[in-house]
């Protein structure tokens, strides 16, 4: 018992200090008026009023929901590589290696090399698509593409840990279930639908939970490719967590934001809590 | 394993030690001291000219040290604003008139009305428009550093190449209507002119040409839906109709100025604060040059400028009001004006300025104070101003009538007006 | 494998796969030896024209790159090696040693990693503050080295430790601290690296947080330095593109190094998920 105090204070210490007594206190502010300087004034829900009628939340909340949306479609896609990856043999390493390089490349650094990538006159995604007889369009300054276009972005930087997951659970799959419906006269398709995707739906899962809770807190690729530029397309493509920064931090307006942060932290337990809950139709625990 | 263990000894060595040291000298501040000031600023290119500032003040002032930081523009106002509400601002820092009511507002700055009076400064030896910026309630919260105004920025090689005349003090709105479809050429992707949707070099100026105002006297209302108002907004949304610009896509990809740098617009309003750049720009040399904004009904230009301001929350408030009131001084000024980077705002001291620029007319900038009106202000300006873009893009693109954005955006401005 | 298969195919879809991963990097080393006039031509070129080597120029002459870099690696090292003590500790009482509310508590643990990280931002640079630790290294780790994610994950990891060994140890009379010291943290290993390897990501990334807690702007890292270099270059594109490929080279060749580590400490923390 004592022990067991002394093992658990330092990260206890650190959690109330660093992250409950924060979050308490964005609690708390999501219910008052608080000026930029000076004293806050309780309001009570108003905030939370406020915001249910701010087309600029709703539409905050739509671009996240479909940057999520469209990120999960890379889960189903690292599935496949990694079964490609794991029957590859020799040369699975380097292919690993290149998948990963986003993930230990800097954000910024990948916003801006897309940003580049995606400018709609010189451009090298336009320019590839030129060559399949396709027009190009202003992927980063036309909001109806601001989204999509970040969410391929998402998908290339998430995959390789993705697949560092996925492939950790292929190789817990024993070899012996393979040879067995191999003998059956199975093929690769009909192993990988009929075996592979079974037996690895717990990692599955556990991938789609954490990318979930990433892609709804997304924010860092919009900051660099959209607001260190003045873009117009700007205003129709903000993320949560993006109106709550520019809320809180640059527009004085710290207890609205406290609100909108408080809304987005409410669905993300939702969106968790429904996962597990649905899990139970999909996921196989051998 | 043994290396996590000594290392987290060592980590929460050095939190101790820093911990102490941090509360120590917080107590202490004997007048004899050295005591150092933070002076914060969001220009890479000024910052060597405030750097000689700040080793000129501590010539005078051996007592106090004075560190210059530079901030990237796109987390200045985050940063700043964290400090300020933590207690932890810059000393001295750069402010700009949209920020500074909710600064001055929250009493964040230091009131430096009693320094002006014991000091002496002279305040009509800056422009009005820019030191009543920076005067809130009456009392004085920051000193005018740099003032602009607007004018025409031009490239003459693509005014030749088009056989069209240079603009000049003449020049009315049709002058600039025509001139840009005519330097307009798709073949060769130039453009005759950047519309983007820019208040300060754009759409305020012409607004005010037009007769009209932006904000409604008293400050409690906006008036974008105005027949005047609607007209200035209309001199851009034309432009972009005849094509004669590069769409608000394109410029939301390269921005304006860049436009202009990589010499696809022949014609870019804005202010004096390019001149520098344009000045070091290789590509540029001997082709560019500025001219006075058209004439709509009357003349007329925004003119604002950055305010030197201090933070109330200071532990040194005194040498604080003392660097201030050096960096409000004429020999700041003519540091500034002799490194190029700025116009100084205190009268008088602009001629080195306009020397160390010879190939470009920048009296032009110093004429448009007479006809100067100051950067328009009310409530929360930051938060109003962040919404144009986003109602006024569909009048760009010619998606909506103007008057109908501009009525849109009216409304909502007047939203966040009431608010106050 | 009963049989052997034919691998060309697939080598042929993950070839196609690994290019376009490849292809945004590839573009970016092209761009940087161009000069500024031609990566705005329309077609692009693919292999620059004039081979210029002014971005890398421009770059060093803006940014301090060997004292952000110091600071990045610094509190990187600092992060990491609280995280990992802090996590440890705490994974192992969670795991091993009941005590009351201990369901509770790691429940709390839990419901702050679904908590947007910005969200904590002003509570936790007032206490940064109030400590004097502001434009200090420790106050860029500092909040690292609390994260509930790495309790989460060391817990995870002992939980699936066999018991056997802890009892022996225990009959033997060791103290909680020794099991856990000598037995449960070396069998821990896996989850160890991979602790490492995802905080000191996280570290090095980090871009907002540097920037508020360093309001001198004294010890500020790399992330920082190469937004400031977008602010102020704006379109120069050889030059950002040099920035980006300065600033991430430093990692990226940690992880060729450490490749096995890295992927053996990430796939550590889904199996046991």
């Amino acid at each position: 018992m004592g022990w067991a105090l002394l093992f658990i204070a330092p990260a206890t210490i650190g959690l109330v200090a660093l992250y409950l007594w924060p979050f308490l206190s964005t609690l708390i502010k999501s219910f008052q008026d608080v000026p930029a300087f000076g004293p806050a004034t309780f309001t009570g829900v108003d905030n939370y009023t406020e915001l249910l009628g701010d087309g600029e939340v709703w539409q905050a909340f739509g671009n996240s929901a479909l940057y999520t949306a469209i990120v999960l479609l890379g889960i189903p896609l690292a599935v496949v590589l990694a079964a490609l990856i794991e029957q590859a043999g020799r040369g699975r390493t380097v292919y690993r290696v290149l998948f990963f390089l986003p993930v230990v490349t800097l954000p910024v650094a990948i916003g801006m090399v897309w940003r580049f990538i995606y400018n709609g006159d010189f451009g090298l995604f336009n320019y590839v698509l030129s060559w399949f007889g396709i027009d190009g369009q202003y992927w980063v300054a036309d909001p109806r593409f601001t989204i999509y276009a970040f969410a391929a972005v998402g998908i290339w930087m998430g995959l390789g840990i993705n697949l560092i997951i996925l492939g950790a659970g292929l190789q817990a799959i024993p070899k012996a279930v393979y040879e067995a419906s191999a003998l059956d006269g199975a093929g690769r398709v009909r192993q990988f639908f009929h075996i592979t995707v079974p037996l690895l739906s717990p990692s599955i899962f556990f991938v789609t939970i954490l990318t979930v809770i990433a892609a709804l807190q997304m924010f860092d690729l919009i900051f660099i490719m959209l607001r260190s530029v003045n873009n117009t397309a700007l205003a129709d493509s903000k993320t949560i967590v993006y109106l709550f920064y520019e809320k809180a931090f640059v527009q004085f307006q710290q207890g609205y934001g406290a609100a909108i942060a408080i809304v987005l932290l409410i669905v993300i337990m939702i969106a968790t809590a429904l996962q597990f809950r649905l899990q139970r139709s999909w996921v196989f625990y051998g | 394993m043994k290396h996590t263990w000594t290392a987290a000894l060592a980590v929460a060595a050095t939190l101790l030690t820093a911990c102490s040291s941090g509360s120590g000298s917080s107590g202490e501040a004997a007048p004899a001291e050295k005591v150092t000031l933070t002076y914060a600023n969001w220009s890479e290119d000024q910052a060597p000219a405030m750097e000689q500032i700040a080793a000129e003040f501590q010539k005078e002032n051996p007592n106090i040290a004075v560190k210059v930081q530079t901030l990237p523009w796109p987390e200045y106002w985050s940063t700043l604003q964290v400090g300020a509400a933590g207690g932890t601002a810059p000393d001295a820092f750069w402010m700009l008139a949209d920020h500074f009511r909710e600064y001055a507002k929250g009493g964040a700055l230091i009131d430096l009305s009693d320094t002006v009076k014991s000091t002496g400064i002279d305040m009509t030896a800056y422009p009005k428009a820019v030191s009543d910026s920076y005067t809130y309630e009456g009392k004085i919260f920051g000193l005018p550093k740099d003032f602009d105004t607007n004018g025409i920025w031009y490239n003459k090689a693509l005014f030749d190449a088009a056989g069209v005349k240079y603009p000049d003090d003449t020049w009315g709105w049709p002058q600039v209507q025509e001139a840009a479809k005519k330097l307009t050429d798709p073949a060769k992707g130039v453009w005759g002119i950047a519309a983007p949707i820019d208040a300060q070099g754009g759409y305020y100026n012409t607004i005010l040409q037009a007769g009209g105002s932006i904000i409604k006297p008293g400050g409690t209302a906006s008036d974008f839906a105005g027949p005047e108002a609607v007209a200035g907004l209309k001199f851009w949304a034309d432009l972009q109709k005849a094509g004669s610009s590069p769409t608000l896509k394109q410029l939301s990809d390269t921005e304006a100025v860049s436009m202009f740098e990589n010499q696809k617009v022949a014609m870019y309003f804005s202010g004096a604060y390019w001149a520098f750049r344009f000045h070091n720009n290789a590509d540029l040399k001997g082709k560019v040059d500025v001219a006075p904004l058209p004439q709509g009904v009357k003349r007329a230009t925004v003119t604002s400028g950055i305010g030197n301001a201090g933070y109330a929350g200071s532990k040194h408030p005194e040498e604080l009001k003392k660097f201030l009131a050096f960096l409000g001084g004429t020999k700041a000024a003519e540091i500034q004006a002799a490194t190029g980077t700025v116009l100084p705002a205190y009268k008088g001291t602009q001629q080195p300025w306009l020397d160390s620029m010879p190939e470009f007319k920048l009296q032009t900038f110093i004429d448009a104070i007479e006809y100067g009106v100051p950067l328009p202000v009310a409530g929360n300006t930051a938060e109003w101003q962040g919404l144009a873009a986003q109602y006024l893009a569909p009048a760009w693109d010619g998606a909506k009538p103007v008057e109908e954005a501009a009525a849109e955006y009216q409304t909502a401005v007047d939203e966040v007006l009431a608010k106050q | 494998m009963a049989e052997r298969r034919r691998t060309w195919p697939v080598h042929l879809l993950l070839v196609i796969a690994s290019v376009i991963m490849v292809v945004p990097f590839v573009w970016q080393i092209l761009t940087l030896f161009k000069t500024t006039s031609e990566v705005s031509r329309i077609p692009p070129t693919i292999l620059p024209q004039e081979f210029s080597l002014h971005a890398f120029e421009t770059f060093f002459s803006t940014v301090p790159f060997w004292s952000m870099f110091a600071v990045s690696t610094g509190s990187l090292v600092l992060r990491v090696v609280g995280q990992v003590a802090v996590a440890a500790l705490a994974g192992y009482a969670f795991a091993r040693l009941p005590f009351p509310g201990r369901n509770a508590l790691f429940g709390l643990f839990l419901a702050m990693l679904m908590v947007p990280s910005q969200l904590f931002l002003i509570g936790q640079y007032g206490l940064i503050r109030d400590f004097g630790l502001l434009d200090t290294l420790p106050a860029l780790a500092i909040p690292g080295m609390f994260s509930a994610f790495g309790t989460f994950l060391m817990r995870q990891a002992f939980m699936n430790m066999p018991p056997d060994y802890e009892e022996a140890a225990r009959l033997d009379g060791a103290n909680p601290f020794q099991v856990f010291w000598h037995v449960m943290l070396p069998m821990a290993k896996p989850t160890l690296a991979a602790l490492t390897v995802l905080t000191g990501l996280y570290s090095w990334n980090d871009l907002l947080w540097p920037l508020i807690v360093s309001p001198s702007g004294e010890n500020r890292p790399l992330p920082v330095g190469l937004a400031g270099l977008q602010g102020q270059f704006g379109t120069d594109y050889p030059t950002l593109m040099a920035g980006a490929f300065v600033c991430s080279i430093p990692l990226v060749i940690v992880f060729l190094v450490l490749q096995r580590q890295f992927f053996r400490g990430i796939a550590s923390s889904g199996l046991k998920g």
